[in-house]
């Protein structure tokens, strides 16, 4: 037994219960599944033809290649801002205090949520991938290419996760964080997610261009349309992961300085 | 012999505003009993527990739980005490028995052991049957009950329940009442318990602390307490051809009259304590006087509550179900 085991068994229990709270919960997991999908649908139907017809629209198989991509980063955003909210209402409802007033280590308050997060992230990129490969769509690297996405999820789970934590300890209110949904939200759509960066121009383009969203699903999506290598996923990979430092970081500070004001 | 459960010296809370939710509390709270803290809504009650239970930090003042230094020593403070809050915070989504499970995790027992005492606890709060249910199904008793189980998995020395019985029906009260006695008998758990019900600080604490406006204005014992305060009150009924003052002559000799406090007879609270209920009526036999009711009332804690801060207690938030928040 090391010293260690104690916070990693708490951070696996209260994984679990945030795990399980959600799966019990449709209205934490249905959006986050159902909306991808149909956009995905929706955009594979519409704009079907669009690839090799448009200009810079990179050579696909099919749209669905292209999309699906999209669908898991707009899944793991939706499922992180929920992260987000459900600990809003931790501390709303008291369990924060339980927590708080045990000696639950103070890390596992945070990655036990964030370990949630991060374990339906994985979860729904396995889904979105098994149903976007039975209609037809293929990820053109294999097992590795499909590490990489999974991987790519998961660290941007923890930075959405990490984000929505932030905001909760510094909001105290599940309704806050889900007021920011709308924003994270349009920052998707300035983003190369659902359509390529090269078929855009003038200050869109730019958002774009600057929008760390689009590396990620660029990231992913060259590992299933073809034209990854080490590079873009290691692009892909230490975006997600310099983000979820960032957003991780700053909730570990408003933990801290939430138990230090406790107010 | 042993340190204090609870020893607090000076201890102040301030807010934003300058507000001081508790303002130079000093309290010692031994251990093996149950401590009552009574007060109205917003006396700073659970201000006071947040403090003693490592959620908030005191302005100013020193406070030591379980003989450790709730500041310095958070987390010895954290491995000795149980705690249910007000508005219990539980999971609709999960089991009762999960959530056991969980906290057993989180208090850091091996997954036996934490199993066994998970269902041990169930069975101890009459729970086994809905072990398996979701929160989301439970009664508001039943509620309360499972939280008790929770603050109990570690084996807490001193246990912390903040207005346990608030919004429950009398018979949960009850029950609820009947599990904290028989934990404070039967394992020594020390319980400080927080209430704005004169009935459950009289029935359960062997010792009694009122606080109103952040300041403590009465600690001891239910008891001395009441006695401090005056004493009990006998009030005869006159009968057959005997009238009110026939009893009211007798009944002066034994104590101070109360006018009006007894209609068809007379009321007077006696110095010499209950006992002198049986001279009075020896002496009410004596003079040929006729009654046909005695009553001997014992002062309540609102009485004491009444005399120290000039209010009733109860009736100062009549607000049945109104937000029972603590500033």
């Amino acid at each position: 037994m090391t010293a260690a085991s104690p916070a990693i068994r708490q951070t696996a229990a209260l994984a679990w219960r945030g795990i399980l709270t959600t799966i019990r919960l449709p209205q934490a997991w249905v959006p986050s599944l159902f909306f991808p999908l149909v956009l995905m649908s929706i955009f594979t139907a519409s704009f079907g033809g669009a690839p090799g017809r448009i200009p810079g629209f990179p050579p696909v198989r099919s749209f669905l290649d292209f999309a699906v991509s999209g669908a898991i980063i707009q899944g793991v955003l939706i499922g992180g801002t929920a992260a987000g909210s459900a600990f809003a209402s931790d501390i709303e409802g008291g369990f924060f205090d339980r927590l708080v007033a045990s000696p639950t280590s103070r890390v596992a308050i945070l990655t036990g949520r964030l370990g949630a997060s991060m374990t339906l992230a994985v979860s729904q990129a396995l889904l979105f991938v098994g149903l976007a490969s039975i209609f037809g769509a293929r990820v053109a690297a294999g097992l590795g290419g499909f590490l990489v996405i999974v991987v790519i999820a998961a660290l941007f789970a923890a930075a959405v996760g990490g984000l929505g934590v932030y905001l909760a300890l510094r909001t105290g209110s599940a309704e806050a964080v889900q007021g920011m949904f709308p924003l994270f939200f349009a920052l998707l759509f300035f983003s190369s997610a659902f359509f390529p960066a090269e078929t855009m121009t003038g200050w869109y383009r730019t958002i774009v261009d600057l929008n760390p969203i689009s590396y990620l699903v660029e990231a992913m999506r060259a590992e299933v349309i073809g034209g990854a290598t080490v590079g873009t996923a290691c692009t892909g990979i230490g975006i997600a992961l310099g983000l979820a430092v960032i957003t991780v970081g700053a909730s570990g500070l408003a933990l801290r300085r939430r138990l230090r004001v406790a107010a | 012999m042993s340190e204090p459960a609870v020893e607090t010296r000076d201890l102040v809370r301030e807010y934003r505003g300058g507000i001081r939710a508790v303002d130079g509390v000093s309290l010692t709270v031994d251990t093996g009993g149950i401590f009552g803290f009574l007060g109205p809504n917003g006396a700073g009650k659970s201000t006071m527990v947040r403090m003693l239970t490592t959620l908030l930090r005191p302005t100013s003042g020193d406070a030591r739980v379980a003989g450790f230094d709730v500041m310095t020593n958070p987390d010895a403070v954290r491995r000795s005490i149980g705690v249910a809050l007000q508005d219990a915070a539980i999971d609709p989504y999960m089991t009762g028995r999960e959530l056991l499970r969980l906290q057993a995790v989180l208090h850091g027992l091996k997954r036996a052991q934490g199993r066994a005492r998970s269902d041990e606890l169930l069975g101890r709060v009459g729970l086994e049957t809905a072990a398996d249910r979701r929160v989301g199904t439970y009664s508001g008793g039943m509620r309360r009950r499972l939280d008790l189980a929770l603050s109990l998995v570690h084996e807490p020395t001193v246990l912390f329940l903040d207005e346990p019985t608030t919004g429950l029906d009398p018979m949960s009260r009850v029950t609820l009442w009947d599990e904290v006695r028989r934990l404070n008998t039967e394992h020594g758990t020390t319980v400080f318990l927080t209430t704005q019900y004169l009935e459950e600080a009289d029935q359960m604490a062997d010792r009694v602390a009122i606080i109103d406006g952040g300041r403590i204005v009465a600690d001891g014992t239910p008891r001395a307490l009441k006695a401090e305060v005056g004493h009990p009150l006998l009030a005869v009924t006159a009968a057959d051809a005997s009238t009110p003052d026939d009893v009211a002559r007798v009944l002066a000799r034994f104590g101070e009259m109360v006018p009006g406090a007894h209609v068809g007879g007379a009321a007077v609270r006696l110095p010499g304590g209950s006992a002198a209920m049986a001279d009075a009526v020896r002496a009410l036999d004596e003079a040929g006087v006729r009654f046909a009711e005695i009553d001997l009332s014992e002062p309540s804690l609102d009485d004491v509550f009444l005399i120290r801060t000039g209010r009733h207690l109860e009736g100062a938030d009549t607000a049945e179900g109104g937000p029972a928040t603590d500033a």
